[in-house]
């Protein structure tokens, strides 16, 4: 099997790796990294745990292959927070009670920060709609919805 | 076999062409061991599974023309293979002139999954079940494909074979699908029966599309199309013809519902029963069909 | 009431502390098993699994297998001969001579990576001779059905199981109550029927993962994602016959629990193999259809209700009969069937109740733990007989359930009387809140509208003497570091500990550490993190070990000051004399004690408390009545009510409104119990409406999320209320009981309800998916 030199840019700093054919961005994350903030739930693209943002879109990071990823720009949840500043749904989701265990919480901090990138001001509906792939089950979601409406309004 | 599931993909050489005759000839050559991908969203979940053991993984993105979405008033909607569901859905060509596409799309899955699932993968996948496939046979798509011997075109309502199986030959790639403009005044419905309220497969999906026509006694046309009761997406034409030929009324719509009910062969899967099936596609298609003559009335 | 005598105006029990692990957990710095780095020494497990539910051993064959290149070894059942268990030691680690369930590891494959690995296992021969399965446990439970485990007679039980050797039923707990019989004719109504409960699965977001690494002097450290540390610590070395002194487990946060890390299950894999290749760390991680059909189950369960009542609508007997689909393998499933059987009247006083709650072995997955230990289930078919029980009687339901509901002093099933409880509150609040006995209309022509509500109790299901343990000690700065070996499972624990120790001692909760991870090394013992009784039992640790740490401060400080210990306290970090007015801060003393004057030495030195806590009060059952003086330490109450529409055309259900109402002695941090009581209503909720396994000839049909269906953030109510009842446990730490665990209990029956309410069918078992709901009401003659 080949291995592929790709150059990408993590969390704003660019980055060459050697990754084989059948490695996932997910995998090269947590893996080749280091950056276990991307959780690994199921490996088929339903859970969520694993979104990231791939050119400022939120993917299921175990549904893309590293190799596609030459060039682009990721961002994981270790990429979030600012210098000494976490970003609005990190605050949000903090003071709201939406962590519990906390598996979940990374893929669904990048989902709710996609959502208000394309959409600052959501409905509770469309809250709930871009959250419908990251699976939680702890929380029953209540606190979660309500973290991303508190991060709306900052 | 549940046994048979690794725990990552399995080994395979990915290929990425430089352009289509490069990736027709390659795929030509390789007839049972490589298989095209767009975003890899059934592929990759297929494979480990176990169910499709490709040696090569031939990426058709970036390819001539596949991330084009292009409306043109005269001829229609062309969406490129690569062109992402989220893409289509925000689309304002899409929105003001498909918007049951739109709608179908944004059934599908969750957000961060239709950044890579595009609607030509839902349709190659052949899935009975696929969202967007009804849309797409109700707006009378014809597919752009690329072979061996170059570019051609082909209608999607002759495409499907089975489960999982079209009518797509060893080197063939689907480039696009497109749509020609839209009956004047249509108004299209697309209800998804899943387990949750989103994100699930369909236990049943119904697509209606109507548009007034003087042409026929009913003053109506419709299309009515079916996901997951049949080996494959089904569009009974027995219900097109009926609601042509009778004057509008719950009655008929009734009438039409059962046509459409007893056209599908649906099986007992893990997701639902035969018999729950055919009521909801009774059921369903009312709803729908009603759904759209209110709107155009 | 262990309430120590702090009388401080800072305390943070009571308040909605900020989560103590919530910043790590938000930035991704949070570890969990798999994100601890081994390095390139790091192997990689895969285990050979069973296809068939029941088959003979006769041959296998590993050659093929270790001549890939990158593989290291390969163990199968010949390398371990010790059976292991937590209440019935009735499993290998890898099958020896027989499979019972499609998912038994009949070898376990290390290598390099995890590819390698994979592909081993398809070079493992294995021949099998197939044997007649048992699928279903009330067949199971009859003397012609095939027999699963011949040894059943030579396993080591805990003394409370009563396993039938010669038969499949690795458990039969009895309760003989008053006169069952001599009751029904006393009985103006009385409702009989069955139910089934299916298989559900745990769906931790994290799924099962352990790192096992074994050194040359054979001391075996095990890194996994547990509920369980110290008891794996003990089990896993008893069963491989070493000390358990030689077993170390690390345990990071856990990605969710709900009992399936709970235990011992896959870790004991990874230690065994581990063993082959010394020095050398080992990690096994199951894919999420592994988890699905390998990791413990909720049990299934087919379960009879008879109850009566007298004219007036009380209560008079009850007659049960519960038939536990135990799975492969009962150890952590028999004392599931037990607590069903003591609790198996339901949160009711009722004279006369005749139990047999039978754990039956099945050629299915393993049944285990999960939230509400039984309890979900059997309410789940009980709750619903009480409803037609005051239906027939001609009661409104919540009269009914307040008439015959548990109340202080009340008589239990088990014979012994009912401590202090809030039920009746918790049914009043629940009642209001839902707006019972008000019909709003639905929200369109084709749905139809309705309410429900179902009572619950809970006792932490535990041998009498589980124990728990813990350690405060000050850093040089006066912060208070932790030690518990309670596992941070989600619920919240690590925070509530940090709020009582702060409390317990004086200090700011914000000043607060807790040693983490867990380290059965480091760590003081905790039994395990299940049965909702940390808060209570670590909780009543804690106290004790801050008050130990509490009492060195003020004795020196006393002694330096020339005053009495009761003259001063600890506020916010400083040591305060009500008499003097003098003070001193904490950290001016933990650590090098206080000078003598004129240099005449030093007082005190670093302060450690330390604390225990062992309930020593609960006795024994009698195995043929099942009655006994006190068989639990306590008992949680609850009530809930649920508001749904039916829609008429697909059968779906929609729940509008859910509240939830449970009396839990004390909050700690009412925002963290109400999470609980959120989290728990919508995994009922899910459970009710989507959830089964779906298990045809043995062969789990849908392990994956693709058909596994768990509610999503679209399904939940809009609507979700949860209230907190406070009657104070006499032993639990400024009065506190549990809580995670109890959240999802009466939620099916309260939804079940709540469907009859709306179209009036009642269906045999959840889920009520919209196909069960429709063609029921198409049965009926509700829909056409």
């Amino acid at each position: 099997m080949a291995f592929h030199k790709i150059n990408i840019t993590i969390n704003g700093g660019l980055e060459q790796v050697v990754v084989p054919s059948n490695m996932t961005l997910m995998q090269m994350l947590r893996e080749n990294l280091a950056l276990t903030g991307t959780k690994n739930g199921c490996s088929a693209g339903e859970c969520g745990a694993c979104t990231v943002l791939l050119n400022g879109e939120p993917v299921n990071s175990c549904m893309v292959l590293a190799v596609e990823c030459d060039g682009t720009n990721i961002v994981t949840v270790e990429g979030l927070a600012g210098d000494q500043q976490l970003d609005p749904v990190q605050e949000a989701i903090i003071q709201s009670g939406g962590v519990q265990c906390g598996f979940c919480t990374p893929g669904i901090l990048i989902s709710a920060r996609a959502l208000l990138d394309r959409n600052p001001d959501p409905a509770e509906e469309e809250i709930r709609e871009a959250l419908v792939g990251n699976l939680c089950r702890c929380t029953g979601y209540v606190r979660i919805i309500e973290s991303v409406k508190a991060a709306a309004k900052v | 076999m549940i046994l048979d599931t690794h725990p990552a993909l399995p080994e395979f050489e990915y290929i990425r062409p430089a352009n289509l005759a490069e990736a027709s000839d390659f795929l030509a050559q390789h007839p049972d061991t490589a298989r095209p991908f767009l975003g890899g969203t059934d592929v990759f979940v297929r494979m480990r599974d176990g169910f499709m053991k490709p040696e090569f993984l031939v990426d058709v993105k970036n390819l001539d023309g596949t991330n084009e979405l292009r409306f043109d008033s005269r001829t229609g909607l062309t969406v490129g293979a690569a062109v992402n569901m989220n893409r289509v859905i925000a689309s304002p060509d899409v929105q003001a002139h498909y918007p049951l596409l739109a709608e179908a799309c944004r059934s599908v899955a969750s957000y961060q999954l239709r950044t890579r699932a595009t609607i030509v993968g839902n349709l190659c996948n052949a899935s009975p079940a696929g969202d967007t496939i009804g849309a797409c046979l109700v707006f009378g798509g014809v597919l752009h494909l690329h072979g061996v011997s170059g570019p051609r075109q082909e209608p999607l309502s002759g495409f499907f074979r089975g489960p999982g199986k079209t009518t797509l030959k060893p080197g063939d790639i689907v480039t696009a699908i497109h749509f020609p403009i839209p009956p004047n005044g249509c108004v299209g419905k697309y209800i998804k029966l899943g387990r949750n309220q989103l994100s699930d497969l369909s236990i049943v999906g119904v697509t209606a599309l109507g548009h007034k026509d003087s042409t026929c006694s009913s003053g109506y046309r419709f299309r009515l199309a079916l996901a997951s009761v049949a080996p494959v997406p089904l569009m009974p034409a027995e219900v097109e013809t009926y609601l042509a030929n009778n004057p509008l009324t719950p009655d008929a719509i009734n009438e039409a519902a059962r046509l459409a009910s007893q056209a599908c062969s649906p099986i007992d899967d893990v997701r639902g029963g035969a018999r729950y099936r055919r009521q909801m596609v009774r059921n369903l298609s009312v709803k729908a069909l009603t759904e759209v003559w209110k709107k155009l009335d | 009431m262990a309430e120590p005598k702090v009388e401080n105006s800072t305390s943070p029990v009571g308040e909605s502390k900020i989560r103590i692990d919530a910043r790590e957990k938000v930035t991704g710095a949070a570890i969990y098993a798999d994100d601890i780095q081994f390095g390139n020494s790091l192997l990689h497990a895969r285990i050979k699994r069973s296809p068939h539910p029941h088959a003979l051993i006769k041959k296998i064959n590993s050659e093929k297998a270790l001549a890939l290149p990158g593989v290291k070894a390969i163990v199968t059942g010949q390398d371990f001969p010790g059976y292991i268990g937590l209440y019935l030691k009735d499993r290998f680690f890898f099958c020896r001579d027989r499979v019972r369930y499609v998912g038994d590891p009949v070898a376990g494959v290390v290598a390099v990576s995890e590819e390698i690995a994979e592909k081993a296992l398809g070079l493992i021969e294995v021949e099998y001779e197939i044997l007649e399965p048992v699928l279903d446990p009330e067949y199971g439970a009859r003397p012609e059905a095939p027999l699963l485990h011949p040894d059943l007679g030579k396993y080591a039980v805990a003394s409370f199981i009563f396993p039938q050797p010669g038969t499949n039923i690795s458990n039969h707990f009895k309760i003989r109550k008053g006169d069952v019989n001599g009751a029904w004719e006393k009985c103006t109504a009385i409702v009989e029927h069955k139910y089934r409960i299916p298989h559900i699965q745990h769906v931790p977001i994290e799924p099962h993962i352990a790192i096992a690494k074994v050194d040359e002097a054979g001391e075996i450290t095990l890194w996994g994602s547990s509920q369980s540390p110290f008891a794996q610590r003990n089990l896993i070395a008893q069963s491989l016959g070493i000390s358990p002194g030689k077993m170390r487990v690390i345990a990071p946060y856990v990605g969710g629990g709900f009992g399936c890390k709970a235990g011992v299950s896959m870790e004991s894999l990874a230690v065994a193999i581990a063993m082959k290749v010394k020095g050398r760390p080992v990690k096994l991680l199951l894919t999420r259809e592994e988890e699905f059909f390998t990791a413990f189950v909720r049990q299934g369960l087919t379960a009879y209700f008879k109850m009566g009542c007298d004219e007036n609508g009380r209560l008079l007997a009850m007659e049960n009969t519960f038939y536990w689909d135990g799975g492969a393998y009962t150890e952590y499933g028999v004392n599931i069937t037990r607590a069903a059987g003591y609790s198996s009247s339901g949160p009711y006083e009722v004279p006369n109740v005749k139990t047999d709650s039978y754990c039956v072995y099945t050629n299915h997955p393993v049944g285990g733990a999960m939230r509400g230990f039984g309890m979900p289930e059997i309410h789940a078919g009980l709750e619903q007989c009480i409803d037609e029980l005051a239906l027939r009687i001609g009661m409104d339901a919540v009269e009914f359930r307040k008439l015959n509901c548990l109340k202080t002093g009340s008589t239990l099933v088990t014979g012994s009387r009912m401590h202090a409880t809030g039920l009746s509150q918790c049914i009043e609040k629940t009642a209001e809140a839902i707006g019972w006995g008000k019909k709003a209309p639905p929200s369109a022509p084709n749905k139809r509208r309705g309410k429900g509500m179902a009572l619950m109790w809970k006792a932490p299901a535990m041998p009498p003497n589980a124990g728990s343990s813990a350690w405060v000690e000050l850093a040089e700065d006066g912060t208070l570091n932790v030690g518990v070996g309670g596992q941070e499972i989600g619920q919240g624990v690590f925070t509530v500990a940090a709020q009582m120790a702060a409390a317990a001692l004086g200090v700011a909760y914000e000043s607060v550490r807790i040693a983490a991870p867990i380290d059965t090394r480091y760590s003081p013992y905790e039994w395990q993190t299940v049965a909702s009784r940390l808060t209570w039992s670590m909780g009543n640790a804690i106290v004790n070990a801050a008050k130990d740490a509490r009492k060195q401060i003020l004795d020196i400080v006393a002694e330096a000051w020339d005053e009495t210990p009761d003259d001063l306290n600890i506020v916010n970090g400083v040591v305060i004399s009500y008499k003097s007015e003098k003070e001193i801060p904490l950290k001016n003393l933990v650590i090098y004690g206080l000078p003598k004057p004129g240099d005449q030495g030093w007082r005190g030195g670093p302060i450690i408390g330390r604390g225990s806590f062992m309930p020593t009060y609960v006795t024994g059952l009698d195995a043929e009545t099942g009655q006994g003086e006190r068989a639990v330490v306590h008992y949680t109450t609850g009530a809930q009510a649920v508001e749904l529409e039916v829609d008429l055309d697909t059968g779906r259900i929609e729940i509008i409104k859910g509240v939830s109402t449970f009396d839990i002695g004390k909050a700690i941090n009412p925002e963290l119990v109400e999470a609980q009581m959120e989290g728990g209503f919508v995994q009922g909720m899910s459970s009710a409406l989507f959830e089964s396994l779906q298990l045809k000839d043995g062969v789990l049909r849908n392990p994956s999320f693709v058909d596994y269906r768990i509610a999503t953030s679209s399904d939940i109510p809009k609507d979700l209320q949860s209230y907190i009842v406070e009657v104070p446990q006499d032993d639990g730490p400024w009065g506190a009981r549990g809580i995670g665990e109890h959240s999802m209990v009466p939620t099916i029956p309260a939804i079940a309800n709540a469907i009859y309410d709306a179209v009036g069918v009642r269906l045999e078992g959840p889920p009520f998916t919209a196909e069960k709901v429709y063609l029921a009401m198409l049965d009926a003659g509700i829909v056409k």
